[in-house]
């Protein structure tokens, strides 16, 4: 998926909960079960050193009930599900499908809430609105009777830091950060091991011909982990604008553009080289001109990168709760993964959909098998989480200074 | 006392009456939502979802974002994106004056069919929306485009898209140049030519009838020209974000894009709409100012 990682990055910055606030209320930390929980402005949140159970809200639907008819709304970012999966679910069970779509995590919120969309399902929300999706009652809790493909899921996120148990929530697609370039351009991939792969894109060779990510939190990163920094949500002021120092080094040495279009021009042939998501070359695929070899993109990332994943959520006011189920149970079935990742390129959160099956099903080429993220490298790559309001601020400040040039 | 009796009491109404839906259409649609970013600018944030708070009681105001804002401004960081967008809304004003005043007094010189065909000819590009005709801008300036291949033949090898000053520019005044022709046009067709040749007949050359002349009778509608491109220019971020996306370009209206729909710090985004307003109304202030003087002298 492209233009909505953006915002899924963007709305990580909204994450500022109030540092050092009320605590929760007896009775609701006695809710939380099993393991640490953060808690900061009322929030709950869970981080992968403290993850958190979160407390029911109300009991799921009951076993059982019959899938609803007529319209079953979906909220969802533009492009990110398949017409192909759509139509199949909508033809199985009878229903028509209607999506509504959200350009940021933070839009969604605040319509949610306002009441102003009215939706059954939602798609595409991170961890990093877990804590707000609670806190303005907009989820339910699953029952995981109607899940009969939750197994499907890659097992170290059957049960996440963000929502233990998965009681509200079913991983969607995974993704990591790291370097998408052209394989038939000059480009330099032996530099490609480790940190010291990052700094090519500060390699003057590129010059107007390179991009980063148009998300704060991502390229301040990336250049910390170009120096060996890896605290991806530190509060060390000087660390973060350093890394912005970095950034502007990297504006004079190569001149990138600042956006989330990677997943176009480096396919078009107008970038040779950017930071972009692992998502965003599997996704390049589909914007090749006609007829061009698809073994012409590239990815590497290394062990130190940020990785994530986004999820599904059934909304409390949803008037379809069944058919919610359904979607995201339709969704976890690996052959309509599989079609749907055709279209949406990110990478199911399925323990089948392996390397091999993407190369035999969807034709992924073998030199975009490094954009693919292993269970093992999900887990070994940093989290981005929650930020208190001044460090988050602080972010926003450094970038904001970087930007105006 | 005059010697006139008072109009009677319903047309003491009626006149002032036709002025009351265009009173109400700016109290609704400009009065308050001004007024609503000034809430916001001066308001709060909500300490759990981060959305701008209002605050509509003036009293209770905070200013302490805002003055944050206001010092990167005068001193900060922001000062360089001011600056910026001003060089680059002065350059393609400039530009499209160039371009424009020509074009303009060459329709205003047309009579009958022939002036209606090209002022057709003139506008109808402009019914394609214009972010379809910078996307196609995009295609053609691309390092693969059609014009960067083309330009190559020349030996010409520019970044178009990468933070080029002369790309934004020029994307401004592809923008915004139609806006400026037609209110000069509008002025220059309502001239009365008889005053060129009469300063023609007393010997002028063309070109000084054009400036001693036809230049200061088309004075209002230069002013009103710039004025209605350069105020929304002051303001763009499209422009840049399509055809630059780069820190090197980065325009006023991209930092408030930034702040308000990118960022949990919408107060600062209001501040910067609040600051940015002030200085057009400056600049709107100018041309009132200027607009008087011209019809004085015209008088």
């Amino acid at each position: 998926m492209r233009a909505h990682h953006l915002n899924r990055r963007r709305f990580i910055q909204l994450t500022g909960w109030g540092l050092g606030a009320a605590a929760l209320s007896p009775a609701l930390l006695s809710a939380c079960g099993g393991g640490a929980s953060e808690s900061t402005g009322g929030l709950l949140i869970g981080t992968p050193d403290t993850p958190i159970r979160l407390p029911l809200n109300r009991d799921p639907i009951a076993d059982g009930l019959a899938p609803e008819s007529g319209t079953f709304r979906v909220y969802n970012y533009a492009d990110y599900v398949n017409p192909d999966v759509v139509e199949a679910f909508e033809s199985q069970y009878g229903v028509s499908l209607e999506i509504s779509t959200y350009t940021t995590e933070e839009e969604a919120i605040t319509k949610l809430r306002s009441g102003a969309i009215e939706a059954d399902l939602m798609i595409g929300m991170t961890d990093a609105s877990m804590a707000l999706l609670m806190a303005a009652q907009l989820v339910q809790p699953l029952n995981r009777s109607y899940l009969s493909n939750f197994a499907n899921i890659i097992s170290g996120l059957q049960d996440p830091y963000y929502d233990l148990g998965s009681q509200y929530t079913v991983p969607h697609v995974i993704y990591a950060d790291g370097i998408g370039y052209r394989t038939d351009r000059d480009v330099d991939t032996t530099v490609f091991a480790g940190r010291e792969g990052w700094s090519a894109l500060w390699d003057s060779r590129y010059r107007g011909r390179a991009g980063i990510l148009d998300s704060y939190r991502d390229s301040l990163c990336m250049s910390m982990f170009r120096n060996g920094l890896t605290d991806v949500n530190t509060s060390d002021r000087a660390v973060v604008e350093a890394a912005g120092s970095d950034l502007a080094d990297l504006v004079q040495a190569v001149n990138p553009q600042i956006d989330i279009l990677s997943y176009q021009e480096i396919p078009a042939g107008n970038r040779d080289i950017a930071l972009c998501w692992s998502g965003d070359m599997l996704a390049g695929q589909g914007f090749l001109p006609e007829g061009a070899d698809p073994s012409v993109l590239g990815f590497w990332y290394p062990p130190e990168t940020i990785t994530a994943n986004d999820f599904f959520c059934v909304l409390t006011r949803a008037t379809k709760p069944v058919l919610a189920h359904c979607f995201i149970n339709f969704l976890l079935d690996v052959d309509n993964a599989l079609l749907n990742q055709t279209y949406v390129g990110y990478q199911p959160a399925l323990e089948a959909v392996t390397s091999d099956l993407l190369i035999e099903r969807n034709g992924v080429p073998e030199s975009l098998l490094s954009a693919l993220v292993t269970p093992d490298r999900y887990r070994s790559g940093r989290r981005l989480v929650n930020l208190v309001p001044e460090v988050d601020e602080m972010w926003i400040d450094v970038w904001s200074e970087f930007t105006a040039g | 006392m005059s010697g006139q009796s008072s109009p009677p009491a319903d047309r003491r109404i009626f006149w002032p009456g036709l002025a009351l839906p265009g009173s109400l259409w700016l109290a609704i649609f400009f009065v308050v939502p001004a007024y609503t970013i000034a809430c916001v600018a001066f308001g709060q944030v909500d300490p759990i979802f981060r959305d701008a708070v209002p605050v509509w009681n003036p009293l209770q105001w905070q200013f302490s974002d805002a003055s944050e804002v206001l010092g990167s401004v005068v001193g900060g960081p922001l000062r360089s994106v001011f600056l910026r967008t001003s060089f680059y809304v002065i350059a393609a004003v400039a530009l499209s004056l160039i371009i424009g005043y020509p074009i303009a007094y060459y329709l205003a010189r047309q009579e009958g069919v022939r002036r209606t065909i090209l002022l057709a000819l003139m506008v109808i590009p402009f019914w394609v929306s214009f972010l379809m005709r910078l996307l196609a801008w995009v295609n053609l300036l691309e390092p693969e485009g059609l014009a960067s291949r083309f330009l190559r033949l020349f030996g010409i090898d520019q970044q178009w898209l990468n933070g080029n000053h002369l790309t934004v520019i020029l994307g401004l005044v592809y923008g915004y140049l139609p806006f400026l022709i037609l209110p000069l046009y509008a002025s220059l067709e309502r001239l009365d030519w008889r005053l060129i040749e009469a300063a023609r007949d007393l010997g002028a050359s063309s070109s000084q009838a054009f400036r001693r002349i036809t230049l200061p009778l088309s004075r209002a509608g230069i002013a009103a020209g710039t004025v209605l491109i350069a105020l929304p220019m002051f303001g763009d971020y499209y422009t840049n974000d399509l055809l630059s996306r780069s820190p090197r370009t980065e325009m006023i209206g991209n930092q408030i894009d930034f702040f308000v729909n990118a960022s949990s710090q919408k107060q600062k985004g209001a501040t910067l709409v609040l600051v940015l307003a002030l200085f057009l109304a400056l600049v709107m202030s100018w041309y009132l100012i200027r607009l008087a003087r011209v019809r004085r002298e015209a008088s």
